[in-house]
């Protein structure tokens, strides 16, 4: 079952953003193919400034492999991307500066200091030289690295590791957040913590928050932090519509899950 | 270009950090040592031997530079084969083992900002063990009269070469994720760079190259050892100077292509 891609004309939790708005996130047949495999095939779907939107899927769907072409790492083999307008091959420098992301693994120097490591982050990402104390500061304040920040960060907890690499993501206070299963390999009780954190950065504070997409296999998640979910599975999109509207009848977000992937395994079968 | 600093600043307190950049000073400045003292020892007993015999025609001949720094030079310059893949294998490699690199090429920063960073902190660790080796000479000028000129031709020859081989290196470190198989692509492209003029010398006398020599002046010319001995005797030209300038830039365009190219594997 293929569903309509979201559309921000659908109303969405009372708030619908601008259909006149240039969406934050923009992929349009998005393809990602290897020698012997193919890992997304025609990708498509845009978000809107200010949404928290959940990447949704089985292991090994192409969730990875699409966040890596959002922020240009991967270049897609097919299909473009924008960051707020700025195409990622003709203006990847604009559209980088855009985003921050946190990889499946938080790229970090093992040798260097909470502290220093973030400065250096600042410094890459062109935070201006006058605020750059004040922006680190901020971010370890944010992501609760106060008792830390002068540890070096080969001897943190992984916990903690994962906190350094959230932090290195906002350092720059980006509009585009992208988060590649921020609590993945955490005990419960640092889920909770990373993901009090999260809501709290799409709340922002007087002004908008960012723009949030973040991908787990952990359905709750995407329930407790998300308005919308994006659905891929064997690369493909599967499903794209706001929360409300998926839970909708009583249905959780399992069983639309569980569906979805059945669907595809009966698909398997009939080939 | 503003990001350069930056980078080459954090590599090179990295490299402070691990272990092997205080291996590689060490093992340098003990050999340093050994070949100089070497050397003086061996230009010690030239001159007792001389004077005993009496060849004071030959003994006006022997000098500090050509007797005792040329051949001092040139056992760094070997030295140097070894110490600068050691500091240069990590530059890029670690970064992908790291996974590190995935911040690098998603900040917005290019990659030849990344290459520049990179090269300048192997460019300033090779210059400070070239600061090393100059400690010896300055002793000779203190208990001696060597030809300045000379002894810095020499000096500036292996400081060229260094930064020639910390290149070399980096491109090496841009092919794998792995430092061992860095180093030793690295050590592979200096000896085979060594061995140019061998290969001409092989082909001069055999049939390939028997037409002309041109080709075996090519690869003469390729070669870093006419160049760096070229100095070490106090000649300073400028298709010497030429060849240490496009060297290294031939191969950090190498390394930033190799960067750009595996991206799209």
């Amino acid at each position: 079952m293929r569903h309509a891609p979201y559309h921000p004309a659908r109303p969405m939790d009372g708030s619908a953003p601008e259909a006149s708005e240039v969406p934050a996130v923009e992929a349009r047949g998005l393809s990602k193919r290897y020698a012997d495999h193919s890992a997304v095939e025609d990708l498509s779907f845009a978000i809107y400034p200010g949404e928290v939107v959940g990447l949704l899927g089985p292991n090994g769907a192409g969730k990875t492999t699409t966040m890596r072409m959002l922020t240009g790492y991967l270049p897609p083999t097919e299909g473009s991307i924008a960051i707020a307008g700025f195409d990622i091959f003709e203006d990847p420098i604009e559209a980088r500066r855009r985003v921050g992301y946190l990889p499946e693994s938080p790229p970090v120097y093992p040798e260097m200091r909470v502290e220093g490591y973030l400065r250096f982050v600042a410094t890459l990402r062109d935070v201006p030289r006058r605020s750059r104390r004040e922006a680190v500061a901020k971010a370890i304040a944010r992501c609760g690295l106060e008792a830390v920040r002068r540890r070096a960060i080969g001897s943190l907890s992984r916990g903690f590791r994962q906190r350094v690499g959230l932090a290195q993501a906002i350092v720059a206070d980006p509009p585009v957040l992208v988060l590649d299963e921020p609590t993945v390999g955490l005990d419960p009780l640092q889920v909770r913590e990373i993901r009090t954190l999260v809501t709290g950065l799409a709340k922002g504070g007087a002004t908008r928050g960012p723009t949030v997409l973040l991908s787990t296999h952990i359905l709750r998640e995407v329930e407790a932090l998300c308005q919308r979910v994006i659905l891929i599975d064997r690369g493909r999109l599967a499903l794209d519509a706001p929360i409300a509207e998926v839970t909708a009848g009583g249905r959780s977000l399992e069983d639309v899950f569980a569906e979805v992937t059945a669907s595809d395994v009966e698909a398997e079968r009939g080939r | 270009m503003r990001h350069v600093g930056a980078l080459a600043g954090r590599e090179l307190r990295s490299l402070f950090v691990s272990p092997v950049a205080w291996v590689v000073l060490a093992l340098w400045s003990l050999l340093a040592g050994f070949f100089f003292l070497s050397q003086w020892m061996q230009f010690e007993a030239d001159v007792l031997r001389l004077q005993q015999v009496g060849a004071f025609v030959e003994l006006r001949a022997l000098n500090l530079n050509d007797d005792l720094l040329v051949p001092f030079f040139g056992a760094m310059w070997v030295v140097l084969l070894f110490a600068i893949p050691g500091i240069s294998m990590g530059l890029l490699a670690s970064e992908k083992a790291n996974r590190t690199e995935e911040l690098l090429l998603t900040t917005p920063i290019s990659i030849s900002e990344i290459v520049l960073g990179k090269y300048l902190a192997g460019a300033a660790f090779a210059s400070a063990m070239v600061a090393i080796v100059a400690f010896y000479p300055g002793l000779l000028f203190v208990y001696g009269d060597p030809e300045w000129g000379k002894t810095l031709s020499g000096l500036l020859g292996l400081w060229a070469v260094s930064l020639s081989y910390v290149a070399v290196g980096l491109f090496a470190s841009s092919l794998t994720r792995n430092l061992l198989v860095a180093f030793f692509v690295s050590l592979g492209l200096l000896m085979s760079l060594l061995m140019l003029p061998l290969l001409a010398e092989l082909g001069a006398s055999g049939p390939a190259f028997s037409s002309g020599d041109a080709a075996a002046e090519i690869l003469r010319w390729l070669s870093t050892a006419e160049h760096f001995e070229r100095m070490a005797m106090g000649w300073i030209d400028t298709s010497d100077l030429f060849y240490f300038v496009a060297f290294p830039a031939v191969f950090l365009i190498l390394a930033r292509t190799s960067i750009e190219s595996s991206r799209w594997r």
